[in-house]
């Protein structure tokens, strides 16, 4: 069972987790597995993506924290080469935090995002915005 | 070609026996070439002058080193930084690890700005944290508490369990090399973790792989050092720039080129071997494999698969290069302008111009002349397990024959080197000659007189390789299994040492002519003149009835039995009746 000889610090950053929760970040574990997370952030104040709200999966492999937690798709140094066991998932999770209130069109997931973001930005950031209100606004 | 008519020459097979095998040593090296014609001599100008012959043999511009050399140096110069430094030999070793063992540039950046380098390196030299009356603290990576004792800390003071510390510190050895660049777990801290935190905190058999890579770190990214590429063999070799002769022959037995680190190539150069050794294995699925889905690292030529979702590649350490998949330019080159990561724009550009389409046009041509490569390279594979076959001859020879040949013979080993010496030469010839297809492969097709006169000089070369090769195997023989001395024994010697001489030279000269591109025949064709020149060269000076020593040289290095073959020209020994190179019956 995953959970019989979950390290401390897991445990640790879990109850701060739930305890003292950073602002516009919601990070609960599973039930079933307590290295699994269902993360919920908060589109930023003056984003497009105020008022959405973003969901994520992130899960902490055997090795954390030697080894970063595995969140899905995100070009983020600090989930690859620039992962230190100092850091967690609090800070993991308000680097994304980050990413949503100044996103870098050098660093993508989708192109094509990114070429619009580019050549019309304002444009983009209406996308964003219809987008953030269509798919992201709770439910 | 018609110029073999005259290498049969039976006034020249004549000549060779009035003066070329009196003795003649290597100490006065035959005028090989004056029998050519005029432009022959020209085209190899010096070749009679035996001081430049010797000043042409390569000066021995490397060193060997074996392990316990490179760890000496490496003790010796950590001990030189750490002295004028006046820091301690582990933060002399990270210094150096990040300045690639240049002691003169560690100095020079010191000297310069001491504060910067202790910065960049991360050498502090006074904690960041300090906790004096602290009787517990809290590790920063597992959140526990531990009194002091079960706390270490890098110089900067941030305080991790030992544990931790062993788990950051093993997680990071097991990585890779990466691990000699090893700061404070803390991300806002550049403190070094140096050999001293980890003789503490590494397994053994962790600290055995530190020390490995320590070690691998001074010869791999050093500017001077490399190892030795033979499977196996442990040595390193220290290199210092000069004649623009990079073969090196390390103490394994293995010959390399110093700039490529492929076998020793000459007379090709780097980029023919390499773009050939590409070509002979690109019909390999690997290759495929690997040319589909992976680039070469820009800067360290690793090959990369890329496995992220984004064109902002970064290598793993220690070259950390971090480039545009697309481009393969370095990424800090990119940003806005450039059209960012996705649609490089640099790409996009050079594509437009057809540079990225000419590459694969020119894959396309590889493979339809597919024909013409195999010619090439079965000969190329031919002389190379030819030289295979000459190296286990070799070491039979130097294990088995010598000996007994010293007992029957009644002659001291010593007088029998030139057996030994002969067979060195044939082993160098058929890696020479080997090569030299590949040079061929290359040539430009349009470029007929250089051709011609390639094609040439190669065919001379393979039949005087031959004759070496048939006297040092088969006329040997008879002597190896005679019951007692030979009367001929010493004229079989002075044979074997005059062909083993002038096969060296022939060879040396041809290696020069090559590397200089052939450099003296007009690409216009004046040089299908020359050959016929040569030939019309050949003719007279036996009508002259030979000049000075070195008539007809080359005449001389086929043997009335050997044949050519009339499919490919390749040269045959006496004894067989299928050509060696192409398998057709001698007619």
């Amino acid at each position: 069972m995953a959970n019989s000889n979950l390290p401390r610090r897991i445990i640790k950053e879990t109850q701060r987790l739930l305890s003292e929760p950073a602002p516009g970040i919601s990070a609960s574990p599973s039930e079933d597995n307590m290295r699994y997370f269902n993360v919920m952030i908060l589109g930023p104040t003056q984003s497009p993506y105020e008022g959405g709200v973003f969901k994520l999966e992130l899960f902490l492999p055997e090795e954390y924290p030697m080894a970063a937690p595995k969140l899905g798709r995100i070009c983020l140094d600090i989930l690859k080469d620039k992962w230190s066991p100092a850091l967690q998932i609090r800070t993991v999770l308000l680097s994304i935090q980050a990413l949503l209130s100044a996103p870098n069109p050098d660093d993508p997931l989708s192109e094509n995002i990114a070429k619009h973001w580019k050549s019309n930005e304002a444009e983009a950031v209406e996308t964003a915005k219809e987008w953030t209100r269509l798919y992201a606004s709770g439910a | 070609m018609d110029s073999e008519d005259d290498m049969h020459d039976a006034n020249d097979i004549e000549s060779l026996d009035d003066d070329f095998y009196s003795g003649e040593t290597e100490d006065a090296p035959l005028d090989y070439y004056s029998d050519y014609d005029d432009e022959a001599d020209d085209y190899f100008e010096d070749a009679d002058e035996s001081d430049k012959i010797k000043s042409r043999r390569p000066e021995q511009n490397f060193t060997i080193l074996r392990e316990s050399d490179i760890e000496q140096r490496q003790e010796d110069d950590i001990t030189r930084v750490s002295t004028v430094l006046y820091i301690s030999r582990v933060d002399a070793s990270i210094l150096l690890r990040h300045y690639n063992w240049n002691v003169s540039q560690v100095h020079e950046a010191w000297f310069a700005d001491e504060e910067r380098v202790r910065k960049t390196v991360g050498l502090l030299d006074k904690p960041v944290v300090e906790f004096p009356n602290a009787r517990e603290l809290t590790c920063g990576i597992c959140f526990e508490n531990y009194p002091c004792s079960r706390i270490e800390s890098a110089a900067c003071g941030h305080p991790y369990c030992i544990s931790c510390w062993e788990g950051y510190i093993g997680t990071s050895i097991n990585d890779g090399p990466g691990c000699l660049m090893l700061r404070c777990p803390d991300p806002s801290c550049g403190a070094a973790v140096g050999q001293n935190m980890i003789s503490l905190l590494a397994s053994d058999e962790d600290k055995k792989k530190y020390s490995r890579y320590l070690l691998r770190s001074y010869i791999e990214d050093n500017k001077k050092t490399k190892w030795c590429p033979a499977p196996g063999c442990e040595y390193a070799v220290t290199f210092d720039a000069g004649n623009g002769n990079y073969d090196v022959s390390c103490l394994c037995s293995y010959c390399f080129c110093w700039n490529c680190t492929e076998e020793a190539h000459r007379p090709v150069d780097c980029g023919t071997v390499a773009k050939w050794i590409l070509k002979n294995s690109a019909e390999s699925e690997n290759m495929n494999w690997i040319l589909a889905n992976s680039k070469p690292c820009p800067k360290c030529k690793r090959p990369i698969e890329k496995n992220q979702g984004c064109m902002h590649m970064t290598c793993t350490p220690p070259c950390k290069f971090e480039f545009c998949w697309l481009c393969l330019g370095a990424w800090s080159d990119h940003g806005e302008r450039t059209g960012g990561f996705y649609a490089c724009n640099r790409y996009e550009a050079a594509k437009q111009e057809g540079v990225y389409d000419e590459s694969e046009r020119r894959r396309e041509m590889a493979k339809n002349s597919l024909e013409r490569y195999t010619h090439y390279y079965e000969r190329w594979a031919s002389n190379q397990s030819s030289r295979q076959k000459a190296l286990a001859d070799l070491h039979q020879m130097q294990t088995v024959h010598i000996e007994k040949l010293s007992d029957t013979q009644c002659q001291p080993e010593s007088q029998l080197k030139f057996i030994t010496e002969a067979w060195l030469q044939i082993v160098e010839c058929r890696r020479v000659l080997k090569w030299t297809y590949a040079y061929g492969y290359y040539l430009p097709e349009h470029e007929h007189a250089k051709k011609q006169f390639f094609e040439y000089l190669q065919g001379e070369a393979e039949s005087g390789l031959e004759r070496l090769h048939q006297c040092a195997e088969k006329e040997l023989q008879q002597y190896l299994s005679a019951d007692g001395p030979s009367k001929e024994f010493n004229d079989f010697r002075t044979k074997l040492a005059g062909l083993t001489s002038v096969t060296r030279n022939y060879f040396e000269n041809l290696v020069r002519a090559l590397e200089n591109g052939l450099s003296d025949v007009d690409s216009n064709g004046a040089a299908s003149s020359k050959a016929t020149s040569s030939k019309n060269g050949a003719g007279s000076s036996k009508g002259r009835g030979g000049r000075g020593k070195g008539t007809s040289r080359i005449n001389k290095m086929t043997d009335d039995s050997s044949w050519s073959c009339e499919h490919c020209t390749y040269a045959n020994g006496a004894s067989v009746n299928t050509c060696q190179m192409c398998r057709q019956q001698r007619r």
